[in-house]
């Protein structure tokens, strides 16, 4: 094969023509969901340890959230070897459709105005956590000497959505991709350090719903792993739980990429020798980065507000509509299933090569950001908006 | 067991390292005639690293790795140009672009051609590739044995 051309010659399918390579993949995930959620999760409340019956669900708080990335992760780097047999791995891919899906269906758990509410209280603490975020990413870049294209990739990378912001941003400022791969591979490895261990502290910690999905929604970098940190501490999918709370936050940032890519941008060409070469203006990154599953939240939400699933269950209202808990029971399995996909997309092969200036700067900017959102949330905890 | 005059299997980038590994494979190919193949592989892993899925709009992380595709085609060229101008002179020299994993691919040329071994820079692949890629030297070892020639 010539060099030249290589992308019009590797080959590309439409959805539909993959949709039946997806089976096999999709029925092991769908049947790993359901073997943790109908036996081991009723096993491991039952199930007596150190002479404590639950002992594994009160002190290690596994539950099938949990569980299934665990298992997901295991069949990628342990049962497999390090890859995904060809069989299963269009099903694998699959599987990120149903988070997807599941967060457009959560826009069930809202109305217009305590979107509007939550929302404010967001982007505050989002707001704020954004900026300070940007602005250590700037400065610790110069103090590790950091090319400028990778600075602007990991500001975004480390202030606004994880790997979806570093990807957004990196083709803009001309970052190269092996560089962005270990920046990634940071990103991922802290999201997913912070997945497993938050909610341990959070119960720890005593927080309730509101609290840890304002810390998680602000502190954990990655969609999923917002996702699956609320799920972890709370798996119920009602309003006021920790998924409605943390999801709201993570929707802000994750509708806040394009501005981001846009900033970042113009602050790169800025220093640039040749500033004349910016080409995106914001409305084209707008129309090319915004993210579509977001319409289908706010169109979820639109729906909920007219009524057209009838009563959501807002606490002090009517309680839900049987259309409404239908959609909460089908949304636990959807996120279920995602989640095992999501821990099947886990290389630790790659993520244990993190490295160089990228691996400290994230890690300082994600921790500091991590423990200074708790501390903020712990702080105005009186003045959290509930819903 | 191979021939020892028989093929050699080169990794080739473009890089510094790989400009190494290529400079003692052309001397073996020199002194004992051997034949030269030198091979660049585009990682198709990327999307699976990025969790891009099918269903993403060409906006979003295909965006990326469409950028990542050019930079790999960049490499590739990069790659010929310095297999071509190394192995200037020679004869039975050839170059060649695979598609896969950078690991598999290599093995799997390995056991599907005549080559008696593989000539391999410590830190080829590193410019253009995931950071798996850091330890292809260990895979490809564990993989190849004494087939492998590491510069």
């Amino acid at each position: 094969m010539n060099e030249q051309g290589l992308i019009d010659k590797l080959p590309r399918e439409r959805f539909i023509e993959k949709l039946p390579r997806a089976l096999p993949g999709l029925l092991l995930i769908v049947a790993t969901t359901v073997a943790i959620r109908l036996w081991v999760e009723p096993w491991m409340a039952n199930a007596v340890v150190f002479e404590q019956k639950g002992w594994l669900v009160k002190v290690t708080h596994l539950n099938y959230i949990l569980l299934g990335i665990i298992m997901g992760m295991a069949y990628r780097n342990v049962i497999f070897g390090g890859k995904l047999p060809a069989v299963f791995a269009d099903g694998f891919r699959l599987s990120r459709l149903f988070i997807k899906t599941g967060i457009i269906l959560l826009g069930s758990l809202y109305t217009v105005q305590a979107i509007v509410k939550l929302g404010a209280m967001a982007i505050f603490l989002i707001g704020g956590f954004v900026i300070l975020s940007i602005v250590m990413v700037l400065w610790l870049g110069k103090v590790f000497r950091m090319e400028r294209s990778m600075t602007g990739v990991m500001a975004n990378a480390c202030s606004i959505c994880g790997v979806s912001a570093a990807v957004a941003t990196a083709p803009a400022v001309e970052a190269k991709p092996a560089h962005v791969a270990y920046a990634i591979a940071t990103i991922l490895g802290f999201g997913i350090l912070t997945m497993f261990i938050s909610p341990f502290l959070g119960h720890a910690l005593g927080l309730n719903d509101l609290q840890y999905g304002a810390w998680v929604g602000t502190g954990i970098l990655n969609s999923g792993q917002v996702l699956a940190a609320c799920l972890a501490f709370n798996p119920n999918v009602a309003p006021g739980t920790a998924v409605s709370v943390g999801e709201i936050w993570n929707i802000m940032r994750v509708i806040s990429i394009p501005f981001a890519v846009f900033i970042v941008t113009v602050w790169y060409w800025a220093g640039h020798d040749n500033p004349q070469r910016q080409q995106k203006t914001l409305t084209a990154l707008l129309v090319e980065k915004f993210p579509v599953f977001v319409l289908g939240f706010l169109g979820m939400v639109l729906l909920t507000s007219i009524g057209a699933f009838g009563d959501v269950g807002i606490k002090g209202g009517p309680p839900a509509s049987a259309t409404i808990k239908m959609i909460r029971d089908w949304m636990q399995w959807i996120f279920g299933i995602g989640l095992v996909g999501l821990g099947g997309y886990i290389d630790l092969k790659e993520l244990s090569q993190a490295g160089g200036a990228p691996f400290k700067v994230g890690i300082l900017v994600g921790v500091t950001k991590y423990v200074l959102a708790l501390i903020v949330v712990l702080v105005i905890r009186d003045y959290l908006i509930e819903i | 067991m191979k021939d020892a005059s028989a093929r050699l299997l080169v990794a080739v980038d473009g890089s510094e390292a790989s400009a190494a590994a290529l400079a003692c494979a052309a001397a073996q190919v020199r002194c004992e005639g051997r034949s030269l193949t030198g091979v660049f592989v585009v990682d198709t892993g990327w999307a699976d690293y990025i969790g891009n899925d099918w269903q993403s709009a060409a906006g979003a992380r295909q965006g990326f790795l469409d950028y990542v595709r050019a930079d790999q085609e960049r490499h590739a060229a990069a790659a010929r140009r310095q297999f071509e101008e190394a192995t200037a002179g020679l004869a039975d020299c050839r170059f060649e672009v695979l598609a896969g994993d950078p690991a598999e691919c290599l093995v799997a040329r390995m056991a599907d051609s005549d080559a008696a071994a593989l000539v391999l820079g410590r830190e080829t692949f590193a410019v253009c590739g995931r950071p798996s890629v850091k330890r292809l030297p260990q895979t490809l070892a564990a993989k190849l044995g004494a087939a492998l020639q590491l510069v």
